[in-house]
């Protein structure tokens, strides 16, 4: 049952990334947008967006839930060390929520939609950076565990786990991530004539990917970060990542020949490729404090604990998955009846 | 103020601006798939204007809950590490379940707004339903995970240590049914006469009179048989408390000392330091036939405890009387209103409107007060007789001004929610389709 509790977390997480980020990364193609495509992509992220939106931000309270309930002293660690960067992930996670909801619903559309506009945009880019920073703190190996709050300042406790160039990057690597997913997602839905927005933008969006990408691995190799030399080291995450890397040459192909299914389908795998790669190499230790790493099974509930949340899991899955489907695919079906 | 202070303060504060969003989105589905059966049945075009207009109040109380609740899903660990450290695994099955339930709203509420014209009439409809359905199960839920901070079941306590965990028995803990009950017949009866009064002042002020008032019909049905309701319930949770949590029973009626055949008190001001009351209504024997149903039970009193684990006895008491009088208030207009369908003329009459105007925020006010009773009541347990609410507190320092940050955050949602609201109303009034 472990392992179906683990299957749920990891398969929550990779949605979580691939539908939330995509979803960021649309309020970060339009803050980087001239102002007459940012009118543009309002619509279309909207149109795209808005019946599963909410939908895709539940995922990352599911994460929490198993975390708490299937590895206690595993959430722990997070919560206490990195309470400030939760909290700002969280304050942006709010204001971009509102944000998006005020400016669809407010019955009139005037100047306000100016502030909501511009809430909705530098939220979307500011959370998945704090996220990223996060998760990469979680493996930069900064966090110092231990009983006595007293013997230690509050900046080595609290602080500096998260505020480092390494987790710095990783937020940035994030937020390009969220951005290339966006770009791409809206290449399939826009207009002929608006087309040419999104597939610059996704150009760009790729090309900031592999530099953040390439900045993360020799910033962390240089500063012989614990994180990067298992990733280096490890075969299967190396080569998971030079597979993501290859799909480029097919995506810009499918790209260009405007085959909407295939296009999707390689962007999400090359996230989800760089996400298990990044887990691979560092399963199941997945926090690296100053002085040792914690593995996530080492701080596993009791084994009735797991049955039931696996259970719960399951049945919960049988019940929402469907329906996700069914959402997903009634828009999208409507949609090509309509044209 | 120390972190503990800050910390539990920045929880009262985001709990009670999370309660009012949630709550809203909770039951103002079930008013908004009420006026689209009306539309569906008698093609009458207000009823359109006004399933459409409820239903972007719908989407922007459900954001703002969701948001909200997010924020709690992870303050709950921010706050109070240790608590969830040794409660997570085992109140995680309603957390879980919750997530799910919740999870269902959002797909379903994705169906209905975006499904307008496009999916067949009826599973359209439907859709809506299962809005207002996943999102009282979500409630029921999160008020059970509650339920077991008061009466903590479904483990061992030995040495310190949590065994023998059952989550299924944490979930069913003793407290859940009477807890929820509650909570759902209040949230029904505060957004139905919010919601009432909002219209009530619209039919005031002579602005589309025919649309608000069959507005304000639907929703006050809904608020008025829970008002009405809501007695029998209290009543549940009486004599639950009563018999589980004596100490809260002792602070909520201010009973200092123990004794039989124990008299109600209305009102008054506590004085802690005398242990008395003053200036308080005395019911002889009611407070022993309320929570025992025997006039010569014997009641326990403050003073049976000692002083380290007794709430703040005057919150706790004013919030209650506070509760229990706006409840009984209700109960009178729910049943008026019932008498109003028969005698139509009170509806011409102005006074009539301005009354529910009037009433329109005491639905909300009664239930943070139920719930300063329900937190306050239980300090300083965070965990009832378990885990006291010091011993979870986040270590880190500084806390006080996370809570600045939320107060500020808060306050400008709210009054931003508010402000669309009143543009909302604005609009649907100055709409020409009715």
């Amino acid at each position: 049952m472990l392992y179906v509790v683990l299957f749920f977390l990891v398969f929550s997480l990779l949605l979580y990334v691939v539908l939330a980020g995509a979803d960021f990364g649309a309020g970060i193609v339009e803050l980087f947008s001239s102002e007459k495509n940012q009118q543009i992509t309002k619509k279309t992220v909207y149109r795209v967006m808005g019946p599963v939106w909410e939908a895709n931000h539940i995922w990352i309270i599911i994460i929490m839930v198993i975390l708490w309930v299937g590895f206690p002293g595993f959430y722990n660690i997070l919560v206490l060390y990195l309470h400030i960067p939760l909290t700002l992930v969280l304050l942006g996670i709010t204001l971009r929520g509102v944000a998006f909801v005020f400016r669809h619903y407010d019955a009139y559309k005037d100047k306000s939609q100016i502030l909501y506009d511009w809430m909705f945009r530098i939220s979307s880019l500011v959370t998945p950076i704090f996220l990223g920073m996060t998760f990469g703190a979680m493996i930069s190996g900064n966090i110092t565990v231990t009983d006595n709050y007293e013997t230690l300042s509050f900046y080595d406790l609290f602080i500096a786990p998260w505020c480092n160039g390494f987790s710095f990057f990783v937020g940035l690597f994030f937020a390009a991530l969220c951005a290339f997913l966006a770009s791409v997602l809206l290449i399939g839905e826009a207009n002929e004539v608006e087309r040419a927005i999104y597939v610059k933008k996704s150009r760009i969006a790729t090309i900031t990917v592999i530099i953040l990408g390439f900045v993360v691995l020799s910033y962390g190799y240089i500063n012989e970060t614990t994180f990067v030399i298992h990733f280096i080291k490890n075969p299967y995450a190396i080569t998971l990542a030079a597979l993501s890397a290859l799909l480029i040459l097919p995506l810009l192909r499918s790209i260009r020949r405007a085959r909407k299914v295939t296009t999707r389908t390689f962007t999400g795998l090359q996230v989800v490729l760089i996400l298990i790669a990044a887990l691979i190499a560092q399963y199941p230790n997945l926090i690296i404090t100053s002085e040792s790493e914690i593995s996530i099974l080492e701080t596993v509930a009791t084994d009735s604990v797991i049955k039931v949340l696996g259970i719960t899991l399951i049945i919960g899955g049988l019940v929402i998955l469907p329906g996700l489907f069914h959402l997903l695919k009634s828009f999208k079906m409507i949609k090509i009846f309509e044209q | 103020m120390d972190n503990l202070d800050a910390a539990r303060l920045q929880m009262a504060f985001t709990l009670i601006f999370h309660i009012i969003f949630a709550c809203i989105g909770m039951v103002m589905p079930f008013f908004m798939v009420v006026a689209h059966k009306k539309w569906l049945n008698t093609k009458n075009p207000i009823y359109l204007t006004l399933t459409k207009s409820w239903q972007k109040g719908v989407a922007i109380f459900f954001v703002t809950g969701a948001v909200s609740g997010t924020a709690l899903s992870f303050e709950l660990g921010l706050l109070w590490p240790e608590f969830m450290k040794h409660a997570g695994p085992i109140i995680g099955m309603p957390f879980s379940l919750e997530g799910a339930a919740f999870f269902v709203e959002a797909l379903a509420l994705g169906f209905y707004l975006y499904g307008w014209n496009k999916l067949p009439e009826k599973f359209h409809w439907f859709t809506g339903v299962i809005v207002g359905i996943s999102g009282v199960a979500s409630g029921i839920l999160v008020v059970s995970a509650n339920g077991w901070m008061n009466a903590p079941s479904g483990f061992d306590y030995i040495n310190g240590e949590f065994l023998n965990i059952d989550p299924v028995k944490a979930l069913f803990n003793p407290a859940w049914f009477t807890q929820a009950l509650h909570m759902t017949l209040a949230a029904f009866t505060a957004t139905g006469f919010a919601v009432a009064g909002i219209h009530a002042f619209q039919v005031y002020k002579k602005r589309q009179a025919e649309l608000h008032k069959k507005a304000f019909k639907i929703a006050i049905t809904f608020g008025a048989i829970a008002a009405v309701l809501q007695p029998l319930s209290g009543d549940l949770s009486a004599k639950d408390i009563a018999e589980r949590q004596p100490v809260k029973l002792a602070a909520m009626e201010a009973h200092y000392h123990t004794e039989k055949g124990a008299p109600l008190y209305i009102g008054g001001i506590v004085d802690n330091e005398k242990q008395e009351i003053s200036y308080k209504i005395e019911i002889p024997k009611a407070l022993s036939f309320l929570a025992f149903g025997d006039f010569n039970a014997e009641v326990k009193g403050l003073n049976d405890f000692p002083e380290d684990v007794r709430p703040n006895v005057a919150i706790v008491h004013y919030a209650f009387q506070i509760m229990v009088g706006i409840g009984t208030l209700l109960l009178v207009v729910g049943i008026l209103f019932f008498i109003s369908l028969k005698k139509k003329t009170w509806w011409q009459n102005n006074r009539f409107w301005l009354l529910f105007t009037i009433l329109a925020p005491m639905g909300f006010i009664a239930l943070e007060a139920g719930w300063i009773v329900t937190e306050v009541g239980r300090q300083p347990w965070i965990i009832h007789n378990i885990m006291k609410t010091k011993d979870a507190v986040t270590p880190m320092p500084g806390m006080i001004y996370s809570f600045y940050m939320y107060v500020i955050l808060y306050t400008v949602l709210t009054i931003a929610v508010t402000w669309l609201m009143v543009r909302q109303i604005k609009f649907l009034n100055n709409s020409k389709s009715v």
